[in-house]
């Protein structure tokens, strides 16, 4: 009998127990693999974000508009690459409830500032461009609502209303694009701002925010200085940022939820470790003659040491690991589910930083019963029986 | 049989002690599922009364057809002026009560987290004001018309930095004094800052159009005729909502949401504690397995032994779930915080915990207890008698 197999029998002595103890290691390690997917998800807009893209926003706040004028103004400046802006037009089809994100842009350079994030093939691409009621919409927006390439299509605005009072705006489905990260959703619609600009009743000429590349990453922070210093006396000052900060303040807004996710993470860790410290120490107790017999037949104490501590890490490790692969199976089964709202995901820090608890876990309430078996006298050991 | 099972149970809980530590993890696991549970209901519960609190029925908040929220309608000056026509309006001195309102969207600073997050500027007139029941300034005072003055609400400032009493805030090329702080009794409106509303237009550029119109009543019925006015009008495309439900349905979605995620965590939690609580009893049923077959052995029924071995666990759960309430309330009752309401800027509430969700916490409590006690009090009621008998 090897000491992996002592161990094992050990641990399942008690058949209840070993399943009990189990299911409460499952419990907490589901409930992390989980928690910390969903926060990743909430972080993927900024993470995914192209690291050579900035965003100018009203620097009062995005929801304010620009001048459209500072689109060609911020094109001129050093450094920039290509610039770009886009309006939110608080689209829906129908009804209210069937929202979409839409936004009107300029299609040309649209499609030069996010060429690689948008995958789709060049003649619909030359066909949006060219059709002024033309729209780009997702392969998931077009799969929800049963649309397909040239299908004319009435989209209402929750803001933009027509100079007859109408809130619809017809439009015809000329692209339909791909994302090109399978992590990401295809949805969204875009159409263009000059049919937008030309009909609304108000706010003509503004946009919303403007996009651009820089020629070098490393100029990101010179540029948006820049830009800033150019408009921060003008009636319309600009907060120049990184996609990815900006992205991030969307989040930002619904409050601090890392703090209430680590929060309940750290209570469902907190409590295991109670419970499988505790039920530990009781099976070790409960084995003290037993382990005496151990010493007495010539087993080292720095065996029966690591046999202790090893039977912690066996019961940690195997909680641990059924409730994180569930976890990721439960991730897995959601992410292909055509629609679902966040962008979810397993990534590899996720495994690791269970790995990393599982070790914790398997320490913390191994030691210390390790320790009293490894100290264990004899005289003591037949002494309780 | 009663008095078997009282002095059944006697003994039991008086053996806890020789299980201190086990029985103390048990109470202690429960005591954190609880607090969790309650946290995330004194959340939801909070925003919810905050809302719920906001707003009143013989006011009228009018808003183009379709847009749902302040934010994205908009009322010409036209529109304005059939509405001053309008039937069911209360008036006074033969004027309508009415108050165009604008409601734009700025930048503040949370002091928690010292992130960027958007904070409502509303441009509106002293009817207005009138229109919010008791209004009170604080510190400061209201500000002038004319002069780029802002009002800050209680709970924006408390919660917000950038918007400190006789600070100067820059929106565009303009600066704004802070001039006085005002309160409205906890309800939303103490979320935002307050201007008069032709500043606002001018400095935003919103000409003489308004995002919203609120008109105060003749009394709650007559918004049904309010209603069919607009609707008869073909000038008018207007939705017309009263104040309070306006709100009312601003709080369902967040509240709900936060509910949605509350008690599956919970529940989960619950699960992991439940399997910590059977640990225990069973531990103890086994302790204390000679001693119940004795008793059992003079006489007292396996019923005895059930009840016995139950309220073990039961005193156990209710012991960790008035730690758990205890916990909740010094932490969490009365936090306040903020997140992302429906007018897409900030409304600040604070944790309220209360009976209701207490009850729902001693539930959770208390089902743990009871499963975590039934089996092995099925056990210790089978267990057989000669035991009593055996040498170990």
């Amino acid at each position: 009998m090897t000491h992996g197999t002592l161990i094992w029998k050990n641990l399942t002595r008690y058949r209840l127990r070993f399943f009990l103890t189990t299911f409460a290691i499952f419990i907490a390690f589901f409930l992390f693999g989980i928690l910390q997917s969903f926060d990743k998800a909430l972080d993927a807009g900024a993470e995914l974000a192209a690291d050579d893209r900035l965003v100018v926003s009203n620097r009062i706040n995005f929801t304010q508009p620009l001048p459209i004028a500072y689109v060609d103004r911020i094109r001129s400046m050093d450094g920039v690459l290509h610039a770009t802006h886009q309006s939110w037009i608080g689209s829906y089809y129908q009804e209210p409830r069937n929202f979409i994100f839409g936004f009107a842009v300029d299609p040309e350079s649209f499609m030069t500032v996010y060429q690689d994030d948008i995958v789709l093939p060049a003649e619909q691409i030359a066909a949006f461009i060219k059709n002024r009621r033309g729209v780009l919409v997702g392969a998931d927006t077009a799969g929800t609502y049963g649309w397909a390439l040239g299908d004319l299509v009435p989209i209402s605005s929750n803001i933009w209303q027509q100079a007859d009072g109408s809130k619809v705006w017809d439009v015809v489905i000329e692209g339909i694009f791909q994302s090109s990260r399978d992590e990401l959703p295809a949805n969204g619609l875009y159409m263009h701002y000059d049919y937008l600009n030309e009909a609304r009743t108000f706010g003509k000429d503004f946009t919303g925010t403007v996009a651009l590349t820089t020629t070098d990453p490393t100029l990101n922070d010179q540029v948006a200085q820049a830009i800033d210093f150019r408009f921060q006396n003008s009636a319309y000052a600009t907060e120049t940022r990184t996609e990815a900060a900006f992205n991030r303040s969307f989040v930002d807004q619904l409050g601090n939820i890392g703090l209430i996710i680590s929060s309940v993470v750290g209570a469902a860790l907190f409590t295991i470790l109670i419970i499988v410290g505790n039920t530990m120490a009781l099976s070790i107790r409960e084995r003290t003659s037993e382990i005496g017999v151990m010493k007495a037949l010539g087993f080292r104490a720095s065996t029966v040491f690591s046999m202790v501590l090893g039977e912690a890490f066996g019961l940690a490790f195997f909680g641990g690991l059924i409730g994180t692969i569930t976890a990721w199976g439960l991730v897995e089964i959601a992410r292909n589910i055509p629609g679902f709202p966040f962008v979810l995901g397993f990534p590899t820090s996720v495994w690791l930083q269970a790995f990393g608890l599982m070790v914790v876990l398997g320490v913390l309430t191994g030691l210390f019963p390790a320790w009293n078996a490894y100290r264990l006298k004899l005289s003591t050991a037949f002494a309780r029986v | 049989m009663m008095k078997q099972i009282l002095s059944v149970s006697w003994i039991s809980l008086r053996s806890l002690p020789q299980r201190l530590w086990l029985s103390l993890a048990t109470i202690l696991t429960i005591a954190v599922v609880v607090a969790v549970l309650l946290a995330f209901l004194a959340m939801s519960n909070g925003f919810r009364k905050t809302l719920e609190g906001t707003g009143s029925d013989d006011v009228a908040l009018i808003l183009r057809g379709g847009a749902s929220t302040e934010l994205n309608s908009v009322l010409s000056r036209e529109d304005q002026a059939v509405l001053e026509t309008a039937a069911g309006i209360a008036k006074n001195n033969g004027e309508p009560m009415i108050s165009g309102e604008l409601y734009v969207v700025v930048n503040g600073t949370k002091k928690t987290s010292g992130t960027k997050v958007n904070l409502p500027l509303r441009g509106l007139s002293e009817q207005g004001i009138a229109m919010r029941g008791p209004v009170t300034i604080s510190q400061g005072r209201l500000f002038v018309p004319g002069r780029n003055e802002l009002v800050v609400g209680r709970a924006l400032l408390g919660e917000f930095d950038g918007f400190d009493l006789n600070s100067t805030v820059r929106f565009g090329a303009t600066d704004w004094d802070i001039v006085g702080v005002f309160e409205t009794g906890g309800t939303v409106f103490e979320s935002e800052l307050w201007s008069d509303l032709a500043g606002v237009q001018n400095q935003f550029n919103r000409g003489s159009s308004v995002q919203s119109v609120r008109a105060k009543l003749t009394s709650p019925d007559a918004i049904e005729d309010l209603k069919d006015f607009a609707e008869n009008d073909p000038r008018l495309g207007v939705d017309v909502i009263s104040e309070k439900d306006y709100f009312k349905e601003q709080s369902q979605s967040t509240s709900d949401l936060i509910l949605v995620l509350g008690w599956p965590l919970a529940i989960a939690m619950g699960l992991g504690a439940l399997a910590g609580a059977l640990n225990t009893i069973y531990t103890s049923v086994a302790a204390r397995a000679r001693d119940i077959a004795t008793l059992r052995a003079i006489g007292f029924s396996s019923l005895s032994a059930f009840f016995g071995t139950l309220s073990e666990s039961l005193a156990l759960s209710v012991l960790g779930g008035l730690l758990g309430a205890a916990v909740a309330w010094s932490f969490f009752d009365g936090l306040s915080t903020s997140t992302l309401g429906g007018g897409f800027t900030q409304v600040v509430f604070s944790f309220q915990l209360g009976g209701a969700l207490l009850v729902q916490g001693a539930i959770l409590a208390l089902g743990i207890g009871l499963v975590g006690g039934f089996f092995p009090a099925i056990r210790a009621a089978r267990l057989p008698v000669a035991m009593a008998f055996s040498d170990r």
